[in-house]
């Protein structure tokens, strides 16, 4: 579910990066307020598992595939909701930035969309309220299967939201969410499964490492209060989406511009150049610059593919250049 | 008397109120000692070191080092002048790069960055592994890590020195070099292993533990070479004295 | 990618934070590219080939790890044609508009995944996370970054002798069968847990009091850093507002 860079445009990458930073900053709050020096250690070291339990094939009965496990929910079942937060913001960017999976501008969505609902939605509204009057194995079950399907379903629908408002594609919205939809909804199953079985492990083996409901008064006893701030900002978030995708003006005036492109029949290489056109206009660096008549469609599309080969050309060869006299000066 | 001592007064231990792991155990160690603590699987030897580092706290009886008693209170003045190397160099080397995790400590004893380096430069140079100071830690061989988990204790300057197993999953080659930096360490260290060719090879004392008891104390040449001794204890002869028998 | 960073070469010890801060621009002009303009997106390689190239990395093991990300990017762009009917010209022919908005879709995820590539290649972590300090990501973030990144390789090593002794005694299985999920996982667990309690003794015996006074933010700017930085985002900007591909094109 991880989201590439190329399905974000920066309007929404900026957005969600605001979001998540919002809600890292309440849980750093909220983590040094407890003043367990231990947490940090834990959590790297957490981080860490949680990679490897994802090496992990889980065989899914009477299918051939496998599973893997839900990193969100089984670390704020053992951290709390705030610490799962962030270590599971480490094992994102660390996922991001030495094995790619993720872009680097998308991070901010996929913090999002997997980390927030995950640990915030997953834990607050699910795990505790269930644990309240004592665990049981029943219990463990039931509320990682209801928690990891409800988080994998609006960390979908997220992405759904955030590719159409970003302008990327052209999928309907209602046929997008068909297909993701019910996917992550087996996910989730699968998923919720697999964590409840480490759970209900962990929970008969060493069930003091669980978050329980007297972690929870330690922490204060925010829970309700949280819950709604996390509610509301959840709402909020996606309504300003919801209102982007509608008024279709991710990046105005460049989604303006491609209606016209579409219809219209415009040059298409030379249409898109209205903006830098217009630009170029002003400063009349170059009036004969061609893309504006349709007749001169040809010699557009040629001069951009001789202007690529020029450009790159040109550049390979000041690197080549450039590294040849810096290898030179350092053997004299 | 120099400042540099341990004082053990009848230190009994047990996790979680169960079985005692270690009871009455008293000694005393000061400067220039070599103590090998030796004893079968369960003996108490792991538990007694991390009794004298405060790791664990909930004990009956006194430790005392440098005359300081180990106590909540007194944590961070008692570890300043204790080093103890982890059985598991992976978990003793939380750092990235072997520098890095050298200079841990100097820099979170609020030593200035020049001196952190000096220390840093200083303890690469009696491990003997300079060479590997800006390597990934996860890069290391098995015997670099030790050597690594060794002079990232070194740059604290201890006064006293605690080894667990430090000669476990090492080479012939490594575990010779591990014997010649022990020797050169040269104010009190006290190394818990079965490795007992080891303990013949570093320390002038022993302490033998069984069941969490100190069975007998003193010269390690009188303890290693008594065969019904060691036999009645789970332990068995110096593999080096082995030899010597066969012959005699 | 850690024997990459190292490398004495000239871009890795340009200072981390204008490295992060060009890739991150870089990232954001080539995706708010409007999605039919592939002319104008084929101007903004000029970065990857430049950094490329004075880096001396390899092109083809950059390549290797678009398999993660291009998946996703492909089903959603292969979409773009059936959905997206409409035609433009393109060089006197009546070209899909799908097709268009698809390939240059697939030239954004590769262009941002090779920057973010070059990132890290010629980055070691505990100088990114430098960057990160200096940009005010908080110490227990960063702190957690670099000790999850350290022990991954650990962890890893011990699931992989965990499933392999698994795998010894159950001939013939594909993966984990479900009865043994939550002990074979658990055990891992519960492994890592105690991991982590001899990783905080470790850090406690060596003086550890809850913050990490190892994090120096030490690095210095010096004038090159500053010259990279005004020398990539005025690149960047100018391939982003000109059309500089046709431009040259014409002129050629």
């Amino acid at each position: 579910m991880h989201m590439a860079d190329a399905l974000v445009s920066p309007a929404v990458a900026g957005t969600l990066y605001v979001c998540s930073a919002a809600a890292a900053a309440y849980s750093v709050k909220q983590v040094r307020m407890d003043a367990d020096t231990k947490k940090v250690p834990v959590m790297g070291v957490m981080g860490a598992f949680v990679f490897a339990a994802q090496m992990i094939n889980f065989t899914i009965p009477g299918t051939g595939s496998s599973g893997h496990l839900c990193g969100g929910l089984l670390l704020s079942a053992l951290l709390g909701p705030y610490a799962g937060f962030l270590t599971m913001i480490g094992v994102l960017m660390i996922q991001c930035l030495l094995f790619a999976d993720g872009g680097l501008l998308a991070l901010g969505c996929n913090i999002w969309n997997m980390a927030f609902y995950g640990c915030f939605v997953g834990t607050l509204l699910i795990w505790r309220p269930m644990m309240r009057k004592g665990m049981s194995r029943a219990k463990i079950t039931a509320a990682s299967v209801t928690g990891c399907v409800l988080t994998l379903q609006l960390g979908a629908f997220s992405v759904v939201l955030e590719t159409l408002a970003s302008g990327v594609t052209e999928l309907p919205f209602g046929a997008f969410a068909a297909v993701l939809q019910p996917i992550h909804l087996a996910i989730g199953l699968v998923e919720g499964l697999i964590t409840a079985a480490v759970l209900v492990f962990v929970y008969e083996a060493r069930p003091e490492l669980l978050d329980s409901p007297d972690r929870e008064t330690r922490e204060g006893r925010f829970s309700f209060r949280t819950t709604m701030v996390v509610l509301g900002a959840a709402a909020v978030v996606i309504a300003g989406l919801l209102s982007l995708t509608a008024s279709s003006l991710p990046d105005g005036l460049e989604w303006s511009m491609e209606r016209v492109a579409g219809s219209a029949e415009l040059d298409g290489a030379g249409s898109v150049y209205q903006a830098a056109g217009s630009i170029q206009e002003a400063t009349s660096l170059l009036p004969d610059y061609g893309w504006k008549g349709s007749e001169s469609a040809a010699g557009t599309a040629f001069s951009g593919i001789v202007g690529c080969a020029a450009v790159v050309a040109l550049c390979v060869g000041a690197c080549w250049l450039f590294r040849f006299f810096r290898k030179k000066k350092q053997y004299e | 008397m120099s400042h540099i001592h341990i004082d053990v007064e009848n230190v009994s231990f047990s996790y979680d109120k169960g079985r005692e792991i270690l009871s009455g155990i008293s000694f005393h160690a000061a400067e220039h000692d070599s103590v090998g603590i030796i004893g079968a699987n369960g003996a108490g030897k792991s538990t007694l070191l991390k009794l004298l580092v405060g790791l664990r706290l909930d004990f009956n009886g006194t430790v005392r080092v440098e005359d300081i008693p180990v106590e909540k209170g007194t944590l961070p003045q008692v570890r300043s002048r204790i080093g103890y190397v982890f059985q598991d160099s992976e978990s003793q080397l939380f750092m990235n790069t072997v520098r890095e995790d050298i200079a841990f400590a100097p820099r979170n004893y609020g030593l200035p960055e020049g001196e952190v380096e000096k220390r840093v430069e200083q303890a690469l140079e009696m491990t003997g592994i300079a060479h590997l100071k800006d390597r990934a830690i996860y890069k290391l061989s098995g015997g670099e890590k030790k050597l690594a988990s060794i002079a990232s204790i070194l740059s604290m300057n201890p006064d006293i020195l605690l080894m667990d197993e430090p000669s476990i999953a090492l080479d012939p080659k490594n575990r010779r070099n591990l014997i010649h930096i022990l020797n050169s360490f040269h104010h009190l260290k006290l190394i818990a292993s079965h490795d007992l060719d080891m303990i013949l090879d570093t320390c002038r004392r022993t302490i033998l533990l069984s069941g969490g008891r100190i069975i007998r104390d003193g010269r390690t040449e009188d303890i290693l070479t008594d065969k019904k001794l060691l036999e009645d204890n789970g332990l068995e002869l110096p593999l080096t004295l082995q030899g010597q028998n066969r012959i005699d | 990618m850690d024997t990459l960073a190292a490398r004495d070469q000239w871009v890795n010890h340009v200072h981390p934070l204008v490295k992060f801060i060009v890739t991150l621009c870089y990232i954001a002009a080539v995706v708010s590219f409007s999605k039919y303009d592939i002319v104008g997106l084929a101007g903004m390689a000029v970065y990857p080939v430049a950094v490329f190239i004075l880096s001396e990395n390899s092109f083809l093991d950059s390549v290797r790890r678009l398999r993660f990300v291009l998946p996703l990017v492909c089903l959603v762009g292969i979409c773009n044609p059936l959905f997206d009917k409409s035609t433009v010209m393109l060089g006197g022919m009546a070209v899909s508009a799908g097709i268009l908005s698809m390939a240059a879709l697939i030239m954004k995820g590769v262009f941002a995944l090779m920057a973010s590539y070059l990132l890290i290649a010629t980055t070691p972590a505990e100088t990114l996370c430098c960057a990160f300090r200096m940009l005010h990501i908080p110490r227990i973030l960063v702190t957690q970054f670099l000790l999850t990144y350290r022990y991954i390789t650990v962890l890893l090593e011990e699931a992989e002798r965990i499933t392999q002794a698994y795998a010894l005694r159950a001939p013939g299985q594909k993966g984990v069968h479900f009865k043994v999920w939550g002990s074979l996982a658990g055990q891992l667990l519960l492994r890592s847990m105690d991991r982590a309690e001899e990783v905080y003794e470790s850090m406690q015996l060596r003086g550890y009091r809850g913050d990490f006074g190892y994090m120096r933010e030490r690095l210095s700017f010096r004038w090159q850093d500053g010259a990279y930085l005004i020398f990539w985002l005025g690149v960047i900007l100018l391939f982003r507002v000109v059309p500089v591909v046709s431009v040259v094109g014409s002129i050629v």
